[in-house]
């Protein structure tokens, strides 16, 4: 999986930011979408390509159990957010959807990867490679259950 | 072998269990709203499913709706839809609704201890992360996604990865139990823990000072622990939980019963292990206010807004993130807390808007006059808690004092319902959640108790409420 990287250096960006409030009625993904970050960066939707990663400090996704979070940043093109901590319901809600992958470092990887640097994530090896500056990182594993359950595509097709 | 509450509930739970796998726990109470159930029903459609057990599946309207005269017809559509969406969904699926002009209508967290859905030693899933106000009761009760509402609703089941405990062991005694209120224990706990301080784990309040605390108040607690990231906080039942259950309208006939096997086996077994500890002495709590952008960036009533460094000691990352609060709220460090002058005053929500925050803040209220400044408002968090309060003369109190007295929803405690903060003004918020634009894109929030609120929105500025009782 190769993208670039759109980084944020803050701890904590929570689910109000993710999709505001005011858009939790909208049905539709790909309008959901347009709204992605807005609280943070509007921006964001012009800028996000698909395949692109986001990299953020910790409790990523912390605040409310709303789905729309990762739906708003998968819809986008988001593939995987790389932080060094996530609220547990964002994290579960990414993995059970496969809407994107979760995925955890430590912090001196996280100060190392700079916004718009090329990575490849490799999920097998636990690896990430830094294709801009030629580095190679270690990612937290996935405990097995979790593993599984990305491997299946998401939480109801694990336990078909 | 001993075990903590949270144990005994997993374990009476457990459908299926096997090491290194999420475990399928059975879910005894499901309660839906508006906002997170479309998908999940739209879902059960495509699949060819239905609902398992309706019986355990209640639902209600809340985040959307407006808290204005509702004998009018709503005026943002998609609101509307959303509401009319769900209202199909449980006509359809056969499924008990507490819709719009339904007297029992209210937060989702608010009717389900009114009306005695909730119960001690249950499991309760809710699509919405303030589920957690339920463990007041003794329950296992957690906020889901929409995948695994859909899932609660086709197999009345979940699976899910066993989490740590964390006990939160409160002593003490406070020092003015009318101006310190549960919300000033648990912002403090925040302050301490932090708000990832709690993530994995279900915390369980215990000691003296929670014992003190009435059932609304226990709720006040358990609603924002997942403010901590924590997935769930319960409290053991006692007395105080079993008679605020009983007689009410879903309450089992065999409740008796039910009490004294609750009695004999609902609380942590004596030297039970958790995974972690942590220990708050309420002697030493103070009111709270908080100045930031998440609920960890808390100061006392009598402190000052810090300096970025101060709040980050040396951690980078946190000196930043206190920056970019400062920048958002438009403070400076230095500030003392009691020379903030706000512009508007909500007391609601699922944290803050039972009969007895109302009650707390009518006291203070009572014969004096919302600052001229000052736009206050007052939103029961359930029409139940609206009736009683209209019984006690609560609305006369407010209504001569200029605050506003509305219909139950969530109002503007999320900003997706005509209750929002416009950009850049400041509120004095008796909810959880202070995130950058949660109450309206630029909206300020800072998370008060309902005294402090209410002397507040008086004075038109941060006060120490102690001296106001
Ligand atoms: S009152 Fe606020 S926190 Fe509670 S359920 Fe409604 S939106 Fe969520």
């Amino acid at each position: 999986m190769i993208g670039n990287v759109i980084k944020y250096e803050q701890d904590n960006i929570d689910t109000d930011v993710i999709i505001p409030g005011t858009y939790l009625k909208i049905h539709d993904y790909n309008e959901l979408a347009t709204h992605a970050m807005e609280g943070l960066d509007p921006e964001f939707p012009s800028k996000v390509k698909d395949g692109d990663f986001i990299v953020a400090g910790k409790n990523f996704g912390c605040g409310s159990s709303r789905e729309h979070a990762p739906i708003a940043l998968s819809t986008c093109g988001i593939k995987a957010v790389i932080a060094t901590s996530f609220a547990r319901i964002f994290y579960r809600n990414s993995v059970d959807g496969a809407f994107l992958l979760p995925i955890e470092v430590d912090d001196e990887t996280y100060q190392k990867i700079s916004n718009s640097d090329k990575l490849e994530i490799n999920i097998e090896k636990n690896e990430i490679k830094n294709i801009t500056k030629n580095e190679t990182y270690t990612m937290k594993p996935f405990s097995e259950i979790i593993a599984k359950i990305i491997a299946a595509g998401g939480l109801f097709k694990y336990k078909k | 072998m001993t075990e903590t509450l949270f144990e005994k509930i997993w374990n009476s739970h457990v459908v299926v269990e096997k090491e290194n796998e999420p475990s399928l726990i059975y879910i005894d109470r499901h309660l839906i709203h508006e906002v997170t159930s479309p998908q999940a029903f739209d879902g059960l459609r495509a699949n060819h499913r239905d609902v398992r057990r309706r019986d355990l599946t209640v639902a209600t309207i809340d985040h959307n709706v407006p808290t204005t005269d509702r004998s009018l017809p709503m005026i943002d559509e998609t609101s509307s839809t959303q509401i009319k969406t769900l209202e199909k969904n449980c006509k359809d699926f056969g499924i008990k609704l507490f819709g719009i002009n339904d007297p029992n209508q209210g937060i989702v967290h608010v009717i389900g201890p009114q009306l005695g859905i909730t119960l001690p030693g249950s499991t309760i899933v809710c699509g919405d992360s303030h589920t957690s106000t339920q463990g007041a009761f003794g329950a296992f009760a957690f906020g889901i996604g929409t995948s695994e509402v859909e899932h609660t609703l086709a197999t009345q089941t979940l699976w899910l990865e066993k989490p740590k405990t964390f006990e939160i062991l409160a002593t003490g005694k406070r020092k003015n139990s009318f101006a310190i209120t549960s919300k000033d224990i648990i912002l403090s706990i925040i302050k301490q823990i932090g708000t990832d301080g709690g993530t994995g784990h279900v915390l369980e309040y215990r000691g003296d000072a929670i014992s003190d605390l009435s059932m609304e108040q226990r709720m006040t607690i358990c609603n924002m622990s997942i403010e901590a990231g924590s997935r769930a906080g319960l409290i053991a039942p006692d007395e105080k939980t079993f008679d605020y259950l009983n007689h009410r309208k879903y309450t089992p006939k065999n409740y008796d019963e039910l009490v004294d096997d609750w009695k004999n086996n609902l609380m942590s077994d004596a030297n039970s292990k958790f995974d972690k500890s942590f220990t708050i002495d309420v002697d030493k709590i103070e009111p709270q206010v908080s100045w930031g952008t998440n609920p960890a960036m808390v100061s006392d009533i009598t402190g000052k807004i810090p300096t970025p460094e101060e709040f980050g000691q040396n951690n980078e990352i946190q000196i930043e993130s206190a920056k970019k609060a400062l920048l958002y709220m438009d403070l400076k460090p230095d500030t003392p807390i009691i020379e903030i002058p706000i512009d508007r005053v909500f007391i609601g929500s699922c944290t803050n808007a039972r009969l007895e925050d109302l009650k707390d803040a009518a006291e203070i209220v009572n014969g004096k006059t919302v600052n001229a400044d000052v736009d206050a408002m007052v939103v029961p968090g359930s029409q139940m808690v609206k009736m009683e309060a209209e019984k006690l003369g609560l609305d006369k109190i407010f209504k001569d004092a200029n605050f506003e007295w509305r219909e139950s929803g969530c109002s503007m405690c999320l900003g997706m319902n005509p209750d929002i903060l416009k950009p850049g003004e400041r509120c004095a918020s008796t909810s959880n959640r202070n995130f950058e634009g949660r109450q309206g894109s630029g909206g300020r929030t800072h998370l008060v108790s309902p005294v402090m609120a209410a002397a507040s929105a008086i004075a038109g500025h941060f006060v120490d409420v102690r001296e106001w009782c």
